[in-house]
């Protein structure tokens, strides 16, 4: 499908610039009384046909219709076409070697995109399975260790000790879950090519669905909300925006410190819906701002940090997920000190009533 | 040897999760019949007709939903689906197949059992309702079928005609969730999911006219993607 809407619309760019071409020489032929505009604008044709269309074929083909039509319409003899004047020959040879020297470059700057962006995505993946597999490892260790220390000396420990374990295994076992979600997310829409499916959804019940998912995880946490009081509905992917919202809940919980106020405020403004996550905590290292959405991953930082974290890679999953419903995300320290996430999604104006 | 204990059928195929569902059942009182396929699922539904169903979608033979379709030929028996989070589309498809209820894997012990016990008093007690005249009641919020009128904690509330129609619709099934394609259809009348806006903005002003914000705990609990569920009365 792609494919079919590529060569029409490279079909489209070579006929459109001939015709246009034919059009522009015609418009300066009568206005300034000379021939002398019209081969340039054809080669100017054939350039950006060169440019704009995949391979060879498009542009050479813009080349040779090129000189066909100047040949027809524009020398002598009017409107007939003559191969025999050497002029038209020269002219010919001079426009394919343009088209095809203006097509190479073009295809070899297409390479050298794809190779970086391939690059880079290598890079991510890398990444990404670094941080998987370490943070996979933290609680795993804990479910197999305690249940294995229960099952060979059960007797040996105290009821509290035993439940303390359990307890371990379940918020393992818990923040495990999470993982996945976040990694199944990524790879839905990772390729970056993936659409994702927009549903209405309305803002409340997000709302409602985030903060009952999030007081069952950190019932203690206390989360003060402030939406409009008229209704919106938004289009959206509800269950990855759920888990941007989450996300970065759960961010503010483990890593701002001494934060004693987290809120999460949604503003309509015009056809875009704007959410911030306001903490009052120790606020970001002003060095990592500007990466806190690239899910680099620091080894440093996750030993020093026992306590557990996603290591960035929720962070680059909201912004990987806003950035594929067309919104924008961005991390700040607000004045009043505490770091301030805001994320924006479309929300098209109401039209009826 | 015959107690009067509930008899579960139980069809899912990942040995640790039957187990661990079977034994958790079996402690609370319930009867527990397993299956590890929609083949045994089917010949075991025959020969003990359970009291419910609790049923995993995506088994070895074939998807749960063929047999969802085939009991529901005949039998109203309630039954419970288990889904995988990611797939919303499971868990709707299910439910207007005619599947009580859902539980996402995975879940935590009292999660299934208060879906269990929820789905097994809409079933037993729906035969008797009527007997407390025709309204509903359930923490404070009051339904009077006859008069169409609505209370909460004694106040009435004004809705408009199509609310007060969602509101009577959900509260005739109690406990169980139903999808915005069914709610839609039975409102409106047709199954057009163009409709999911108009749905969801009557949802909004209802719960406004109910004092509800969202994170609270409510009458009505919004699912996400899927439908709206009315609490039961003894549901927290």
């Amino acid at each position: 499908m792609n494919r079919k809407w590529e060569i029409v619309r490279d079909w489209g760019i070579t006929i459109g610039s001939v015709v246009g071409s034919f059009l522009l020489s015609l418009f300066l032929q009568n206005q300034y009384q000379t021939d002398a505009l019209i081969p340039v604008v054809f080669v100017l044709g054939t350039f950006l046909t060169s440019v704009l269309t995949h391979g060879y074929v498009y542009g050479v083909s813009s080349a040779l219709f090129g000189v066909l039509a100047v040949n027809f319409a524009f020398t002598f003899p009017y409107f007939h076409l003559n191969f025999m004047i050497p002029e038209n020959l020269i002219s010919t040879v001079i426009m394919v070697i343009v088209s095809l020297v203006t097509c190479g470059l073009t295809a070899k700057l297409k390479q050298q995109e794809a190779a970086r962006s391939n690059g880079e995505k290598e890079r991510m993946r890398a990444n990404l399975l670094r941080a998987v597999s370490h943070d996979l490892r933290t609680p795993l260790t804990t479910i197999c260790g305690s249940s294995s220390a229960l099952l060979e000396n059960y007797d040996a420990f105290t009821r509290e000790q035993r439940e303390t374990m359990l307890r371990g295994i379940q918020m393992d076992a818990q923040w495990l879950n999470r993982m996945v979600e976040n990694l199944l997310s990524i790879t839905r829409i990772g390729s970056g090519d993936v659409k994702i499916i927009k549903e209405e959804t309305a803002l409340d019940e997000l709302v409602d669905s985030v903060l009952m998912t999030f007081s069952t995880r950190y019932p203690a946490v206390k989360v003060t909300l402030d939406i409009p009081e008229e209704v919106l509905i938004i289009p959206m992917d509800a269950m990855l925006i759920q888990q941007v919202l989450i996300n970065l809940l759960e961010n503010a919980v483990q890593h701002a410190q001494g934060m004693t106020k987290l809120s999460l405020r949604v503003i309509a403004m015009g056809n875009r819906a704007v959410f911030e996550i306001q903490d009052n905590g120790k606020g970001i290292d002003e060095d990592m701002i500007k990466s806190i959405f690239s899910g680099r991953y620091t080894p440093d930082a996750a030993i020093l940090d026992s306590s557990k974290s996603n290591c960035g890679i929720g962070l680059s999953l909201c912004a990987t997920i806003v950035k594929a419903h067309g919104g924008t995300i961005q991390a700040k320290n607000s004045k009043g000190g505490g770091a301030l996430f805001r994320f924006t999604l479309d929300m098209p104006e109401e039209e009826d009533e | 040897m015959n107690n009067n204990k509930y008899k579960l059928l139980l069809i899912e195929d990942e040995e640790n999760i039957h187990n661990f569902v079977a034994a958790l059942l079996e402690a609370n009182g319930y009867q527990v019949i397993g299956a590890r396929t929609c083949a045994e699922g089917t010949m075991l539904f025959a020969s003990h007709c359970p009291d419910l169903v609790i049923l995993d979608l995506g088994l070895p033979d074939g998807d749960g939903m063929e047999f969802l379709r085939e009991i529901r030929r005949d039998s109203m028996v309630p039954v419970i689906v288990l889904s995988a989070r990611t797939n919303e589309a499971d868990k709707v498809q299910a439910l207007d197949l005619g599947a009580n209820d859902y539980v996402t894997k995975p879940f935590g012990s009292a999660e299934l059992l208060a879906r269990v016990r929820s789905a097994m008093r809409n079933f037993h007690y729906s035969a008797h309702r009527g007997a407390g005249g025709n309204r509903y009641e359930s923490q404070g919020l009051v339904i009077d079928y006859d008069a169409r009128r609505v209370f909460c904690h004694g106040i009435e509330i004004k809705f408009t005609q199509i609310e007060y129609n969602i509101l009577a619709f959900l509260s005739a099934h109690p406990g169980k969730v139903m999808t915005y394609a069914a709610i839609i259809k039975a409102i409106w009348g047709y199954n057009d999911l163009g409709s999911r806006k108009k749905l969801q903005v009557n949802m909004a002003n209802i719960r406004k006219k109910l004092g509800v914000r969202p994170g609270e705990i409510s009458y009505i609990v919004n699912e996400l993607g899927v439908g709206y569920r009315m609490l039961r009365s003894d549901e927290k």
